[in-house]
């Protein structure tokens, strides 16, 4: 069950980032160089939706309708790998005009070009888990 | 097909959909959505460091879906030929190496910074998590400057 929820907002999620057109490595780069809002307004309202209903559900003391538990989260505190990280990031989104939800929306449109942009993120995260581990062994 | 799908909505419907997600997945898992996590949890069951295929696998399963839901509805790509500037500057054998480079820096950065756009951007800043606002503002203000910087190059 946990899958087919899962799946089922992944499957939300991914028809209104196309919609949007988040997936068009243009309207990305028109709304990096500030000649678009599109971006802005939409991350304010799912931001605003997010923080409502996160905190009505905290409020009413719900449980989570698969696992049963209690619904709650945890905040953190930044650190420098949130900044470092999020830098080389943001640098990859320039190139790319892409970040890893609408890459998966191109080559579900047929955008094959995205599936060097997927290489790449897949071969960062292996450097990254790498690096963790090899850091982990060193300690 | 659904021509009005050929033209964006307004942003806060896009934005409304992606904010029911967030509230969506805390509410049936108890769990913080993010797409970098599902490549990620591809990437460590397929060499076996988890037993299990994490839920956020599925999750990214679910943006392939309805992303070639979209496509079927719409009845075209809305995505055009090419790929944007890239294509537009540089000889197609250029730009494979180029989109690797900068896909690097997204999966590296994103698992660095604890989240991608949508785990960092809209879910972590919703939840009030500091670190996901000081990710969000540095990775907008890099990506905005690194654009610009791009654009002053290129012209």
């Amino acid at each position: 069950m946990t899958r087919a929820v899962a799946s089922g907002f992944g499957a939300v999620f991914g028809f209104a980032i196309s919609w949007g057109q988040f997936t068009d490595p243009d309207r990305l780069r028109e709304m990096l160089l500030l000649q678009d809002p599109y971006l802005y307004v939409m991350m304010a309202t799912a931001v605003t939706i997010g923080f409502v209903g996160a905190r009505l559900l905290r409020r009413r003391h719900a449980r989570a309708l698969l696992t049963g538990t209690p619904i709650r989260w945890t905040t953190t505190r930044p650190e420098r790998r949130h900044v470092v990280g999020a830098a080389i990031f943001g640098v990859g989104w320039a190139i790319t005009d892409s970040c890893p939800a609408p890459i998966a929306g191109q080559l579900a449109q047929g955008v094959l070009w995205s599936l060097f942009t997927i290489a790449g993120v897949v071969l960062g995260i292996a450097l990254f888990l790498r690096r963790a581990r090899v850091t982990t062994h060193a300690r | 097909m659904a021509d009005f799908l050929l033209t964006r909505p307004p942003p806060e419907v896009i934005g409304l959909l992606l904010g029911f997600c967030v509230v969506g997945v805390l509410a049936t898992l108890n769990q913080q959505l993010g797409a970098v996590g599902g490549y990620s949890a591809v990437y460590e069951r397929v060499t076996r460091r988890t037993s299990v295929l994490g839920w956020k696998a599925w999750f990214l399963g679910g943006i392939l879906l309805g992303s070639l839901a979209f496509r079927l509805l719409a009845g075209e790509n809305t995505v055009g030929d090419g790929y944007g500037w890239l294509t537009r500057e540089f000889a197609d054998w250029a730009v494979a190496p180029l989109l690797v480079i900068g896909g690097v820096m997204i999966g590296y950065g994103a698992k660095r910074a604890g989240g991608c756009t949508a785990a960092n951007g809209i879910c972590g800043t919703a939840l009030g998590s500091a670190a996901s606002f000081v990710a969000t503002g540095t990775f907008m203000v890099v990506a905005i400057g690194v654009t610009f910087l791009i654009d002053a190059v290129i012209a």
